[in-house]
């Protein structure tokens, strides 16, 4: 099985180390991961703010630039979910643009749900899986302990994922994983929305922020890079100190496969 | 009309969106209301129906779907069987013809008094401002509506108008209003309002109500409340007009189940309405009840020209109210900043496609719609709640972006944003220059950014053109390490060579 990462514009300016962690957990499961250089952007941007015929041009482009790999793996659950439910709606039906973004959208998935879905991993076995490659650390003695929470991406609700990413954190033993209350509601972030509505926007993410520290988590884990650039630059504002990270990164801390940082 | 959900066009969103957070009342009263709706919600469908809770919304959908697709013939058919029942069927092209028809039948009858059970239609054609001009009194006889009322407020959410409001104002109003004794007590409140409606009831000359569903077979309407109102605005006056909006129509009472089922566990969490009222023709010989005469006056108002557009699916609509509770916008911003009695993730599609439907529907007259509610299509985050929450599958998200998709058409969205993504786009077909401007902006964020926290990034707390509305409250935190493509690029052994490189 050939696999790509796709890594998204927005992981790539601004949470490389999401990335990295995506490719070392899917190389803890014996995943090789490639990753196509001429990837940019999934065209979210544009669809989402009615310019649909520009997004279709990069959603014909990745169809291309996906089309030699069997199985394309991301982090952002919200890009995963513009590919598998969108893209299809820019063509016209038997297209063949059409069938190949529907391929596209066949072989796509969000980092968890190719553990948990199309790899059939159990979380509770992932310590004990062997690493494929040398160079990477051997299991962990010791996990992460700070105490944390899950904020699911709205876009998992269309690819029925969403309320997934806790539950698998918890059983693959990522340390103290808190439910979150009212998880459910979304941050906030909504692409340009938080531009359009910053008010609104960051009402919610206070909300939010408000319902992480109740817990007393530490460490919040968001399944999308822009929710969690929202959060993080909302907690960064007001002095906060929360970390906000990827699945991929509590992940890979939890399998000892990256370091925490200090 | 109120001007808080008849506003001055075209409707600016953004200030009473504004207003509406900062509000910290209207923050408690609707975020309580809507969680504890919201959550009862899904706990009672998850009690009551478990899994076949799915299969129940799509019985639901297509049956609504398809009285939608035969919506010629099924009026047809209850024009017959409510006119073999001795009600007088009206047809409404527009909200003035409505209310005209209702003023014909109130001066047959010299009408100066009406009481009215709650209605949406009746706010949408403006028919309290029109019987008023006309010297007709009308008591709103459901207690949220009475109390915004005898304040002069409006309802801001479908199923609960007062939904922003609260005992303490209540007591207050009715203190004002009715000359009643202060009391926060929800029971002794309600029968303040109850002793004072009961009079009214029997002297009133009309009475008036909407209609959650129409049934063609049977020729009857059929009226969901909690508070019995609509039986004592139908039982006491000699004459009873129902306005209700076409797409109310569904096959019969064979088809009624699945939406009884729904309407109420999806918009109060109940099993059913406390009342579940059928309205068949008037008064027969030897009853002893019920009014000399029913009308019916079919409401059009846009509605045909929905029908006939790529935003039909928005007609299976119950009004349940669902999609506001789950909204996390309504829930922040309140049901009057979307300027419209449909407020929350439905009304933001619904007002301006029935106001463009209804432009359409004069010749002549620009299809004005998104033109009065530009704001509306961008005011949410797109998180699909809306759609998860509808108990006839109406994919609310969806009709959002079509409708940026016309804003951008008619040039109704900012210039400036479509240039940007314009760009963006244009760059993203250049993955060299993309990257370089990923690495730019990366740049920038090293020179004069803050590193502090895990040092991972730097942080920007002033961002130009888009990026201000970023920065009003938020950081804007980049990672300015070592980049993925680097690390990945430097570590051994390569794989082989992946496809699509450029």
């Amino acid at each position: 099985m050939r696999v790509a990462l796709f890594t998204t514009c927005l992981a790539e300016a601004l949470a490389p180390r999401a990335l990295k962690a995506t490719v070392l957990v899917l190389e803890h499961c014996g995943v090789a991961v490639e990753m196509p250089t001429a990837q940019t952007c999934c065209g979210q941007p544009m669809l989402s703010n009615g310019l649909p015929a520009d997004a279709a041009r990069l959603a014909r482009r990745m169809s291309e630039i996906f089309a030699p790999y069997d199985a394309v793996v991301t982090p952002s659950g919200s890009c995963c979910s513009v590919v598998r439910e969108k893209y299809a709606g820019l063509f016209a039906e038997g297209s063949r643009d059409r069938a190949a973004v529907e391929a596209l959208a066949a072989k796509t998935f969000e980092l968890v749900e190719f553990l948990e879905t199309k790899l059939g991993i159990d979380p509770a076995t992932l310590r004990a899986k062997t690493c494929s490659r040398a160079s990477t650390a051997t299991p962990p003695a010791t996990t992460t302990t700070a105490p944390l929470n899950c904020h699911d991406a709205c876009h998992l609700r269309g690819i029925h994922r969403h309320g997934c990413t806790a539950p698998f954190l918890k059983a693959a033993g990522c340390g103290d994983v808190r439910d979150l209350p009212d998880m459910a509601q979304c941050c906030g972030f909504g692409g340009m929305f938080s531009t359009q509505f910053p008010e609104v926007s960051t009402a919610l993410g206070e909300e939010k922020l408000a319902h992480v520290a109740s817990t007393g988590a530490s460490t919040l884990v968001a399944s999308d890079t822009g929710c969690a650039a929202h959060l993080a630059g909302l907690a960064h504002r007001k002095n906060v100190a929360l970390r906000v990270i990827s699945p991929a990164e509590a992940l890979a801390e939890s399998l000892g496969l990256m370091e925490i940082p200090a | 009309m109120n001007e808080l959900i008849a506003p001055a066009l075209p409707f600016d969103m953004k200030p009473r969106a504004r207003e509406a957070v900062r509000d910290l009342k209207l923050q408690q009263f609707v975020g309580n209301a809507t969680h504890l709706k919201d959550t009862q919600r899904g706990g009672i469908f998850g009690r009551d129906f478990g899994p076949d809770y799915d299969d129940l919304r799509t019985v639901a959908r297509d049956t609504k779907q398809y009285a939608l697709d035969h919506l010629d013939e099924l009026l047809e058919r209850f024009i017959a069987n409510a006119e073999q029942s001795g009600a007088k069927v009206h047809a409404a092209t527009t909200g003035r013809e409505a209310c005209d028809i209702a003023l014909d039948i109130a001066r047959a009858h010299a009408a100066k008094s009406c009481v009215k059970s709650k209605s949406m239609v009746t706010e949408e054609i403006g028919l309290l401002p029109a019987f008023e001009a006309a010297g007709i009194k009308t008591l709103e006889t459901d207690l949220g509506e009475f109390i915004l009322q005898i304040d002069g407020d409006a309802p801001s959410h479908i199923v609960t108008p007062m939904i922003h409001k609260d005992r303490v104002a209540t007591a207050k109003s009715f203190v004002r209003e009715l000359g009643a004794r202060y009391t926060e007590d929800p029971t002794e409140l309600t029968m303040i309002a109850r002793e004072h409606m009961r009079g009214l009831y029997r002297a009133a000359d009309i009475g008036v109500s909407g209609a959650n569903f129409l049934l063609a077979d049977e020729g009857s309407a059929v009226i969901c409340t909690n508070e019995g109102n609509f039986d004592l605005s139908v039982g006491g006056p000699p004459v009873h007009i129902v306005f209700v909006g076409i797409e109310k129509l569904i096959r019969g009472a064979r088809d009624l189940a699945p939406f009884l089922k729904l309407l109420a566990r999806s918009g109060t969490a109940q099993p059913l309405t406390v009342y579940t009222s059928f309205v068949r023709g008037p008064r027969r010989a030897g009853e002893h009840g019920g009014p000399k005469e029913v009308h019916f006056v079919l409401v059009d108002a846009g509605r045909v020209g929905v029908l006939a557009s790529e935003k039909r699916d928005l007609l299976r609509c119950i009004r349940c109210g669902a999609c506001l509770n789950a909204c996390p916008v309504y829930r922040k911003v309140g049901g009057h900043a979307y300027g419209s009695m449909y407020a929350g993730p439905i009304g933001a599609v619904l007002t301006p496609e029935l106001e463009r439907a209804q432009g359409t529907a004069s010749p002549g007259q620009p299809a004005a719609g998104l033109t009065n509610y530009p704001d509306l299509p961008r005011a949410s985050s797109l998180c699909g709640a809306c759609y998860e929450a509808c108990p006839v599958k109406i994919d609310i998200p969806k009709f959002l972006l079509h409708d940026r998709v016309r804003l951008r058409a008619q040039g109704l969205s900012p210039k400036s944003e479509a240039r940007v993504l314009a760009l963006w786009r244009w760059l993203a077909e250049r993955p060299a220059l993309f990257r370089l401007a990923i690495g730019a902006v990366r740049l920038h964020a090293r020179m004069l950014g803050r590193k502090d926290g895990d040092g991972e990034r730097a942080w920007l707390s002033r961002a130009p053109g888009p990026g201000a509305g970023w920065t009003q409250s938020r950081d804007l935190g980049i990672a300015t390490g070592e980049s993925f493509r680097d690390w990945f690029a430097s570590r051994e052994p390569r794989p082989k060579k992946p496809g699509g490189s450029q």
